[in-house]
């Protein structure tokens, strides 16, 4: 009888809340510098008491460590810095003993060039099997149709390897060689590095850069039908044998593009929506809904058991790929007047940064965030309000380690400051001394306790994991105004993406004799009549209401 | 055959199984000196009015030390038999406080409920075998409205004197009425009927194997029966008759955090149902109330419960600052030099004193023991303040009181959502 995990929900993963952490970050038990599991189990109350469902952990393999971990060198093991396989088996038991989900990240895409596969692979005879591991060419001009990714490190696709006598295909950085899912023994392998896991009891992958399995000629080399065809052999291999797991698709595409992911429901269960997170950062410094309402309209409908992964900010740069190019020049301009900020096709900024540490405009994102359909990611250190450091090169700046206390090194490590894997942030904005989770426990009003409040709320209403949305459109675009259903509940949620007060008048006709119910505050507006309804929404305010029929 | 927790099994005889109608489960714990007279009226109870009804018992003893199971047995010897599903006590629970109830409670309602659903029973009793004298109507008159009227869940309604049961007056009764809109005046009564309907959906309850079920389990049933659309009703069955058992004497405290924290942890479990509850419906009552002279009470000095609370206010104000407003610890306060004509705790001020620990249980912001005991001279308080109102009252009037109470705190339920859902912390 293999392990269970911890979700006895088959659709746990619409009503969780996820958290994203690297566990270098988090906190480091045994002192040297990095974060290690032992300190993340010690950490896993202050995530429970965050009212957070489910965790997200970033790589945590044997890696050389060129891209923070997704170059896997060893898919069965944990790097040593982190501890030890033990170590995360006690880990995903602790976190299972107070109820939160683990969620492992699993870069199927590529592996590292130190992966035992590879150099296996460049050592073996051309059309071998073990070479077969991964796409090899004589020249470096087949798939020329494919773009490359990272703009600012790499020129190619394809890199020269002297002791193979010949070019492999790389998606990402030159280092992380494709796997070659053309050969069947690949998949085979991938599917026992998953049983490895799920055996264990982890409850869901993240299959990192889903969308290039696959590799034709005249393509773009995305998306391709043969790229859907190992994620569905991948889901029947799971779904056979083991229950309530999940797999989300990090396809960083257009909706209609991500809505192949999820196939007819035996694909990946979820999917980020990547290119909603941009338009709400645009929304609101042009104070127009016309971006967020535009790009929900294109979004697809997805199969009943499907659902989107939705975010404001993650570990790597706010991705501007899937805007166009003049609205990627407006949110340059908007978000990262300094050049230092930019990375790629982004910005690699946290959330309070890009907010300019407006507390009204973080509340009023992770509102957004909270009630839109899909599950809420939230990333570590955000809840704190967390800086970042533009300084430290490709995406470490927003990597840096989690703000416990205003001790030395900010409480994360007892290493000498010098030691630790990298600097912790002391700008006087964002400085530890003053954003730590210590300071903003003691403090009622801080933003930690705002979110708690709000995932709080957000779980006692499966109308935001599981509803219907509905947007309206009252003339004043300054507003923002959706309704959300799910059987009997319908959810009336009203936000001023304005930096003063507005009045916005909404046709809720269809709700004609219900009281709305302000949601925080559990207090009664007037009843909904035949006129249009009538609200006022405070600088960057929003307001969510439960419409209840009364008996008479 | 031996057991733990879900599982268990029971020796069904199989040529008597094809139908049953009810079946009555009691739960024992070294009850040896009350279960002939319980056997032997349940069976009475079976063979009179429920002649014609295919009917079962089950005993579902807690590791019993003494000859109970044996006299069970001896008792029924002739009349079919006795089911008898075992239901020892975990190792954990040995080292566990006393508490009101049959060790092992939970697990042998469990099984007799189990039991039931397996037999196809249209209706399931449970009996505490512990109880020196059972009524002789009892069986019929929780089970006659499931069989016949199409209820679901039937509990008994026992007369009791206005001083006694306070805690289920005073916390239990008007928490649970407010919170689910059921007004049902003992939720915890220790004996309930269930119908078919109903049996299969308290077994999916996940609370079985969760902290607390001993002392909660029979709360959290009804809890799990008001939660949907079931049907609810009260038998009303004279005056409850206690055996104390040993180990059973418990100081305030510890009924405080036992039977306060079971509710609280309901609620807490719960918060989806319940704030969606609004205003509050009366359940159908069966059967005639035994006159009021038969309850007796123990005599009670409302003077001494005041300078408990006085004591208390001294001692625990502190404590109480970190779940009750500035706004109540100053009322509190103006109760200190109240003489016994003044000494007067406001039915919405009592409401909203137990809905801010309910918050501060789901807060943890004390260790929950400690905060649920810091509430006994508040308890005490309240208790001699209900005393000085209804001493003087007819039986008719004191239960009129008492559902004022409980419309006090429906009327207070708005203070208990928005804090819940936007909570404030007093101190951090």
């Amino acid at each position: 009888m293999p392990p269970k995990s911890s979700a006895s929900d088959p659709l746990w993963y619409k009503r969780a809340i996820i958290y994203e952490l690297p566990v270098k970050s988090f906190f480091d038990a045994n002192g040297d510098g990095v974060g290690d599991f032992a300190g993340l189990i010690e950490k896993l109350d202050y995530v429970q008491a965050l009212g957070v469902t489910c965790l997200w952990v970033l790589p945590f393999f044997p890696s050389p460590l060129r891209d923070d971990g997704y170059d896997i060198a060893d898919y069965r093991n944990v790097h040593p810095s982190y501890g030890t396989l033990d170590d995360f088996r006690r880990f995903l038991h602790a976190a299972h003993a107070r109820h939160l989900q683990v969620v492992i990240e699993l870069v199927v895409n590529h592996t590292s060039d130190q992966h035992p596969w590879f150099e296996r692979a460049r050592s073996a005879p051309p059309g071998s099997p073990e070479r077969d591991y991964y796409v090899w060419s004589d020249t470096d001009q087949k798939y020329g149709d494919a773009r490359i990714i990272f703009l600012d490190a790499e020129r190619s696709n394809w890199m020269w390897d002297s002791k193979a006598q010949a070019y492999y295909w790389h998606r990402f950085f030159h280092h992380q060689p494709d796997l070659n899912y053309d050969s069947p023994a690949v998949l085979q392998d991938l599917l026992q590095v998953m049983d490895f896991w799920l055996e264990m009891g982890v409850d869901g992958f993240r299959l990192d850069a889903v969308p290039y399995l696959a590799e034709r000629e005249g393509t773009s080399c995305e998306n391709l039908p043969e790229t859907h065809a190992v994620i569905k052999a991948i889901r029947r291999h799971i779904d056979g044998r083991w229950p309530n797991r999940m797999l989300l698709a990090e396809a960083n595409q257009w909706p209609a593009d991500v809505r192949a992911y999820f196939g007819d429901g035996d694909e990946c269960h979820m999917a980020y929506h990547f290119p909603l997170m941009p338009r709400i950062f645009m929304a609101l410094h042009l104070e127009d809904r016309h971006p967020i309402v535009e790009v929900m309209q294109q979004t697809p409908a997805i199969p009943e058991v499907s659902q989107w992964a939705l975010f404001l900010r993650n570990h790597d740069e706010l991705t501007l790929e899937m805007v166009t190019d003049e609205e990627r020049d407006y949110m340059y301009l908007a978000y990262s007047a300094d050049p230092q900020a930019r990375l790629n096709l982004g910005i690699r900024r946290r959330l309070a940064p890009l907010m300019g540490n407006s507390r009204r405009r973080i509340e009023l994102l992770n509102s957004l965030l909270f009630s839109f359909p899909g599950t809420p990611i939230v990333y570590y250190g955000d809840e704190i309000g967390m800086g970042d450091n533009t300084y430290l090169g490709d995406r470490n700046g927003v990597r840096t380690p989690m703000q416990w206390t205003g001790d030395r090194n900010a409480g994360f490590s007892r290493a000498d400051p010098e030691r630790l894997f990298s600097p912790i942030i002391m700008d006087p904005i964002y400085g530890y001394q003053g954003v730590n989770v210590e300071a903003q426990e003691r403090d009622p009003s801080s933003l930690l306790q705002w979110m708690k409040n709000l995932i709080g709320l957000r779980k006692m209403f499966e109308a935001f994991g599981l509803g219907s949305l509905e947007f309206l459109e009252p003339a004043n675009r300054k507003v923002l105004a959706y309704v959300r259903r799910h059987r009997r509940d319908a959810i009336l949620c009203v936000a001023n993406l304005s930096r003063s007060v507005q009045p916005v008048s909404l046709d809720l006709s269809a709700f004609s004799d219900f009281t709305p119910v302000e949601m925080l505050g559990y207090t009664d507006f007037p009843t909904i009549g035949k006129q249009p309804y009538f609200l006022t929404v405070g600088p960057y305010g929003f307001y969510w209401f439960e419409l209840q029929r009364r008996d008479p | 055959m031996a057991s733990t927790g879900s599982s268990f099994s029971a020796a069904i005889p199989d040529a008597d199984s094809a139908r049953t109608d009810i079946v009555v489960g009691l739960t024992s714990h070294n009850d040896a000196e009350t279960i002939v007279a319980v056997t032997t009226a349940v069976r009475a109870s079976l063979a009179g009015r429920f002649a014609g009804v295919a009917s079962r018992i089950v005993l579902a003893d807690a590791g019993s030390t003494d000859d109970t199971a044996a006299r069970a047995r001896a008792a029924l010897e002739g009349t079919g038999g006795l089911i008898e599903v075992a239901t020892p006590r975990a190792a954990a629970e040995l080292l566990d406080m006393p508490y009101h109830g049959v060790q092992g409670r939970a697990r042998a309602l469990r099984a007799i409920l189990t039991t039931a659903r397996d037999l196809g029973a249209r209706a399931c009793v449970a009996i505490d075998a512990g109880a020196p004298t059972m009524a002789p109507q009892l069986v019929e008159s929780l089970t006659g409205s499931i069989l016949h009227d199409d209820f679901d869940f039937v509990l008994p309604f026992y007369r009791r004197h206005p001083y006694e049961g306070a805690l289920t007056k005073g916390v239990v009764y008007p928490v649970f009425r407010s919170l689910y809109g059921v007004r049902i005046r003992q939720p915890a009564g220790g004996e309930f009927a269930c119908s078919s309907r109903l049996l299969p959906r308290l077994l999916d309850e996940d609370f079985w194997d969760q902290e607390g079920v001993r002392v909660g389990i029979d709360l959290w049933l009804t809890a799990a029966a008001v939660s949907d659309d079931f049907k609810i009703a009260e038998a009303a069955l004279g005056v409850r008759a206690h055996r104390v058992r040993e180990g059973d004497a418990l100081d305030l405290g510890t009924t405080m955090s036992q039977v306060v924290g079971a509710l609280f942890a309901d609620l807490e479990s719960r918060a989806d149902t319940w704030q969606r509850v609004r205003g509050s419906k009366p359940v159908q009552r069966f059967g005639e109330l035994a006159p009021a002279s038969a309850a007796q009470g123990s005599v009670v000095d409302p003077e001494r419960l005041m300078e408990s609370y006085r004591l208390g206010y001294r001692e625990l104000r502190d404590i109480w600052t970190w779940v009750l407003p500035p706004k109540t610890i100053v009322e509190l306060g103006r109760l200190i030099n109240a003489p016994a004509a003044r000494f007067q705790i406001d039915d919405e001020l009592w409401a909203r004193i137990i809905y801010d620990f309910a918050l501060g249980f789901r807060m943890r912001v004390l260790a929950r023991d400690h905060l649920l005991r810091s509430l006994v001279p508040l308890y005490l308080g309240w208790f001699a303040s209900y005393i000085l109102q209804v001493r003087d009252l007819p039986p008719d009037a004191v239960d009129e009181r008492v559902g004022r109470l409980g419309a006090a705190f429906e009327a207070e339920k708005p203070y208990l959502i928005a804090r819940w859902r936007w909570p404030e912390r007093l101190r951090t």
